[in-house]
């Protein structure tokens, strides 16, 4: 297990060398990876791979099945599923991201500040923590968005900010260690301001289970986009995500139960990929994984 | 304490039932593909067993209190519960005598009621003439009341004889019986509100054909037939049983899977799951519940009235009942459906579906390029599909613009209340008599009204005059003359008149729908077949 | 003894602020709600005069703080209010709709349970093995389905086509325990994927611990047979690790039943919540929020009680 660790200091070998390294020792790493490259190509290159334009109704042929013009069928408004499909996968991701950096955004700082300062700040911050941690995410989420207007952007900044507690909890406790260490007291005894201290000695060596955690995170926000969507709160027309579609098919469960699966078949293959990453990740980053 | 009681024996026998099944299973080792059989064959039992009709019901009430509840979904716990002073015929809403057995307009500002004797409430007490005058005063003043406007043209009520009172007015008001058809005509106990107070509202206390049981919000109703009721042979079930179940999806599947025996408010769309199901029936109806374009026409480019006719004009209401409504649903070209007693086919010509037209009525009001509106609605599935259609069929005529959803209570505030937004994806309830939904969704200082934008010339005369007299045909004449004055000035963009599709197990009987859309369960009863 | 009863009291006294910290940040954001419960309040009669009466009325327009104060106060005395939508006592409404939340949350968490053990130990028992990797890449696909998606599959597959198990409803499990195991059984199903599929890979990660670990090499080389040794040395590992994990499913199956309790129509508090939130119903959103995370203090509370059972060197 020791050759599957990806060393983020510099090494002898040339970067793309040792990326082929990591890539040839971890398979499932590297599918994964693969995998989301696909989905950003497709949400990049929507336009040019969906054959029709996603909102494009054709109300005499709804809920049709698979046929060679329409090669997942079409919808109850006679869309074409494939191509809100394709066009579904940039705002999934878009709303995965977006969740997870706001969550990063709100919560590293809060994690470092209670963290390496210590004393009433860090009580402070850390019940808040506690208190934003008792009580389940959703509930959080639905009341900022309600708070902060329906819709799709809102929605996953209020599932970012439900991810912040989690991520500054994590933060802080890497600096509680990290401060400690040598190189953050020398840095201190040249007089280096606090600020700088954090940006410049403390983050870079707290922030690799972060970067573990913020790739898992991706996975729950996708999820947390569906559910979301499901209750209505999310993306609004005429924007289609997967959450949205899978929405939508509810209302023709009994009719037509195959308007379910590709939406939902999507975001599982995505959350998986971003899952099995985030495992990878943790593997090649954690330095106390050697020892296995 | 009590309330929970009951109700708890009224499950334990269904439970048991289940429980019977479930151990045969797990004991018999039946095979799995006969434990179907078990669900129908429950669903049979309990209804020969008890006689309970068990209704799958689309939204916890607001309040059974008449008086204090404000939503139009209450009516379908309201109606077993309390009986109203006038009712109305099924099919086309006219006015026929309830608790008050016949009603006379002496002048038009004299309204005398003649009650029925021998009434009793569920706590014992008697219903006459000075049970009403309390109802009815309580309803015209007490803070807590929702409907006062309803009454707002009643200056004083007088009890004349035991059983007769007396309406005097402010001003004619001939849509008073209709009104007291609805939530101001339900009789309350004047002992039940006096003792019990805000209370009521969870207790209800009534004359009607079922007494309440108890209520577990967002769960379940439980009523338990009157003994005593004074027109027995009326409802033929031991009690009604509602399980609140707000998607209609899971209704439908609470029905299918013999967890209830009818459920209302199903969408076209289930039409199809409906037919196939083997053991269920179903009843499609035309109601005056109408999905509509509320308009702003204080702001923006909807002031000018040849944007709002071009509106009119870019629909195809047929393609639109058919997306979205799955077909089950009356295009509306005006605020009632055909078989309405006020319905005026002549009104109803003026907005065929003509793209063309409104093309050029745009490019006359100086759009020729597009214009762009600020939409609302709301955000379940079924108004973000609607919305969808609209936007397709708005595009094809050069009118642009987003649809910004929220919920329910965000949106009226918005829209209704603050006046944002350019127009509002909603539906009109309906009111037993147009004369009320016209003065709520038109007059100048009206909620509905957004722009709060005086309505055309004339159409407070017409309405005045449609209240004038209890002469149905006079009172249609002038309320074609108010509908008229609404379409030809674009004052609304009427999509569709909901159907209303209910379906029951085959074993339920004598269920009818009605014209106003809010289901009444008189004469049904539970028969094996 | 004394030192953990002092732990406990250290503990519940955390736990006040953090109540009421909870609270208030719910109580913040329902006042930034754009939506107005006054409007609600006054139906189909809606009219400018008569919103302003209700707000009147009900107490909306006092200032935001002493509308919490007021809250506060009568919570601090037992009185949780009741429903201005429906009158219904907030104590009520919870004490009604919680239970049938957390017996749904609790089928789940054993499901996991019991299914995620016998696969965690497959997995162990040959690490590395295409078994092996066949169970824990099923895991993965536990933790990324979406449950309500898996819910509306189950509902189609077991209840609309096999009519094995009820589409919709709940009931109570003091009145039937049978029928109740027999409702909820699919929507268990939906929320414990992730479980299952987490208990696996903790298990299957500490019992491979426990095999590589130095202290069992040598037992092993003392020739003591692998099935006794993982008894008498694995076992406490193993059962502090499944507890973390169970203890972390709790809130996530609690947050997870919002969803899936609308799919199933069960009258659960998830889903009375979020109704609540959005129609702007304070009083009972603070009650459920309030319930929660009590529940969750307590199961937190109950884990650290029970690690130090399980081992005396955590204090």
């Amino acid at each position: 297990m020791s050759s599957n660790t990806l060393t983020l200091a510099p090494g002898h070998e040339p970067v793309y060398l040792r990326i082929l390294g990591w890539m040839r020792r971890d398979l499932r790493g590297t599918a994964s990876l693969l995998v989301l490259l696909a989905m950003v190509a497709a949400a990049v290159l929507a336009p040019w791979i969906a054959p029709y334009a996603p909102a494009d109704q054709d109300l005499a042929n709804t809920l049709a099945p698979p046929s060679a013009e329409h090669w997942l069928g079409t919808d109850d408004l006679g869309r074409d599923v494939f191509s809100r499909l394709v066009h579904g996968a940039s705002m999934s991701i878009y709303a995965a991201f977006l969740a997870v950096g706001i969550g990063l955004l709100v919560g590293v700082p809060f994690g470092l500040l209670a963290g390496f300062l210590g004393g009433w700040v860090d009580e402070v911050i850390s019940r808040c923590i506690d208190a934003l941690l008792s009580f389940p995410a959703i509930v959080l989420a639905v009341a900022v968005t309600g708070a902060m207007g329906i819709g799709l952007t809102n929605a996953m900044i209020a599932v970012g900010l439900v991810f912040a507690p989690q991520l500054a909890r994590l933060v802080r406790a890497r600096t509680l260690v990290v401060r400690r260490e040598l190189y953050v007291d020398a840095a201190r005894c040249f007089g280096a301001s606090t600020g700088r201290i954090l940006v410049r000695h403390v983050l870079p060596n707290a922030i690799q289970p972060v970067i573990v955690q913020a790739t898992l995170l991706l996975a729950v926000a996708l999820l947390a986009e569906a559910s979301l969507s499901f209750l209505g709160l999310g993306i609004q027309p005429p924007d289609v995500s997967w959450g949205a579609m899978l929405a939508r098919a509810y209302l023709y469960m009994e009719i037509a139960p195959e308007q379910m699966y590709a939406p939902g078949l999507m975001i599982m293959i995505t959350a998986l990929a971003f899952n099995a990453l985030g495992e990878s990740l943790r593997v090649a980053l954690d330095p106390t994984m050697k020892s296995r | 304490m009590k309330n929970l009681d009951s109700q708890d024996s009224v499950i334990v026998e269904g439970i048991q039932l289940s429980r019977r099944h479930f151990l045969a299973m797990l004991a018999g080792g039946v095979a799995l593909g006969a434990l179907g059989n078990p669900l129908s064959a429950l669903a049979q039992a309990a209804a020969a067993n008890g006689g309970v009709l068990r209704v799958a019901a689309q939204a916890n009430p607001s309040s059974l209190d008449p008086a204090t509840g404000g939503s139009g979904s209450d009516h379908v716990f309201l109606y077993p519960i309390f009986d109203t002073l006038v009712e109305w015929d099924y099919a086309t809403l006219q006015p026929k005598p309830g608790l008050a057995k016949s009603w006379e307009f002496k002048d038009p500002r004299t309204l005398v009621l003649t009650l029925e004797q021998g009434v009793k409430f569920h706590d014992g007490t008697p219903f006459d003439a000075e049970a009403v005058k309390f109802n009815l005063d309580r309803s015209r003043t007490d803070v807590r009341s929702n409907i006062r406007t309803d009454l707002a043209s009643v200056e004083s009520v007088e009890v004349t004889g035991p059983y007769e009172v007396v309406l005097h007015l402010k001003a004619p008001d001939a849509a008073l019986p209709l009104i007291l058809s609805d939530r101001a005509g339900m009789m309350v106990s004047p002992k039940a509100l006096k003792e019990m107070g805000e209370r009521h509202d969870r207790n209800p206390v009534g004359t009607g054909a079922m007494k309440f049981v108890s209520w577990a919000d967002g769960a379940k109703i439980v009523c338990t037939r009157n003994p005593d009721y004074w027109k027995p042979e009326r409802y033929a079930v031991a009690g009604i049983e509602f399980t609140i179940i707000t998607d209609p999806a899971t209704r439908l599947r609470s029905l299918m899977s013999g967890q209830s025996d009818l459920a209302y408010h199903l969408g076209g769309r289930q039409l199809p799951l409906i037919e196939r199901a083997k053991g269920l029936q179903v009843y499609t109806d035309s109601t005056i519940y109408c999905f509509q374009l509320y308009l702003n026409y204080s702001r923006g480019p909807l002031q000018d009235v040849r944007v709002r006719q071009a509106l009119n004009y870019a629909i195809d209401r047929q393609a639109y009942v058919q997306a979205v409504l799955a077909g089950a649903g009356e295009p509306a070209y005006m605020n009632l459906p055909k078989s309405h007693w006020a319905y005026d086919p002549e009104v109803a010509k003026l907005y065929p579906y003509d793209p063309d037209k409104a093309k050029a009525l745009l490019k006359e009001a100086g759009y020729g390029n597009g214009v762009k509106l600020d939409m609302r609605g709301y955000n379940d599935q079924a108004t973000i599909q609607a919305e969808e259609v609209l936007l397709a069929q708005f595009a094809k005529v050069g009118i642009g613009g987003r649809f910004t959803n929220g919920t329910i209570p965000e949106m009226s505030a918005a829209y209704f209340a603050r006046g944002e937004g350019d127009l509002i994806l909603s539906a009109w309830t309906g009111r037993p008599d147009p004369s009320m939904a016209y003065g709520l969704m038109y007059s100048k200082n009206a909620y509905f009204n957004a722009g709060r934008v005086a309505p055309p010339e004339g159409f407070d005369e017409a309405l005045a005059e449609s209240r004038a007299t209890d002469d149905l045909a006079v009172r249609k004449q002038a309320l074609a003359k108010v509908q008229r004055l609404v379409m030809e000035h674009a004052l609304v963009v009427p999509l569709a008149f909901r159907m209303d599709i209910v379906a029951a197990a085959s074993y339920v009987q004598g269920y009818r729908n009605n014209l106003l859309g809010k289901p009444k369960f008189e004469g049904v009863s539970l028969k094996k077949a | 003894m004394n030192r953990k009863a002092k732990m406990l009291y250290r503990r519940l006294l955390q736990a006040v602020p953090i109540m009421i910290l909870a609270t208030f940040v719910v109580f913040s954001l329902m006042q930034l709600l754009p939506g107005d419960i006054a409007v609600t309040l006054a139906g189909e009669n809606a009219s400018e005069e008569r919103i302003a009466e209700i707000r009147e009325l009900y107490g909306l327009n006092q200032p935001f703080l002493v509308q919490y104060g007021s809250w506060l106060w009568h919570a601090i005395q037992g009185d949780l209010g009741s429903s201005l939508l429906t009158g219904e006592a907030v104590a009520e409404t919870v004490s009604r709709t919680f239970p049938t939340t957390l017996f749904v949350v609790v089928y789940a968490i054993v499901l996991s349970v019991l299914i995620g053990v016998p696969l965690g130990i497959l997995a162990a028992s040959r690490p590395g093995s295409p078994k092996d990797s066949f169970i824990m890449s099923v895991a993965s696909l536990g933790v990324a389905v979406p449950n309500f998606w898996l819910g509306m599959i189950l509902v189609l597959l077991l209840s609309l086509t096999l009519n094995l198990f009820p589409a919709t409803g709940f009931v109570s499990p003091t009145e039937d325990f049978a029928g109740a195991i027999w409702y909820a059984t699919l929507p268990a199903l939906a929320l414990s994927t992730g479980g299952i599929a987490e208990v696996a890979r903790q298990l299957r990660g500490s019992l491979v611990e426990i095999h590589h670990s130095q202290h069992v090499r040598t037992l092993h080389a003392k020739g003591l047979s692998p099935a006794k040794i993982l008894w008498k040395h694995g076992l406490k590992n193993v059962s502090v690790n499944l507890l973390t994990v169970v203890s972390l499913l709790f809130t996530k199956i609690l947050a997870a039943t919002v969803v899936v309790e609308a799919v199933f129509a069960i009258p659960g508090m998830g889903s009375a919540v979020v109704n609540a939130v959005l129609e702007g119903d304070f009083p009972l959103v603070q009650g459920a929020v309030l319930a929660m995370v009590v529940t969750v203090i307590v199961v937190n509370l109950t884990t650290d009680m029970l690690y130090t059972v399980l081992d005396p060197r955590i204090d």
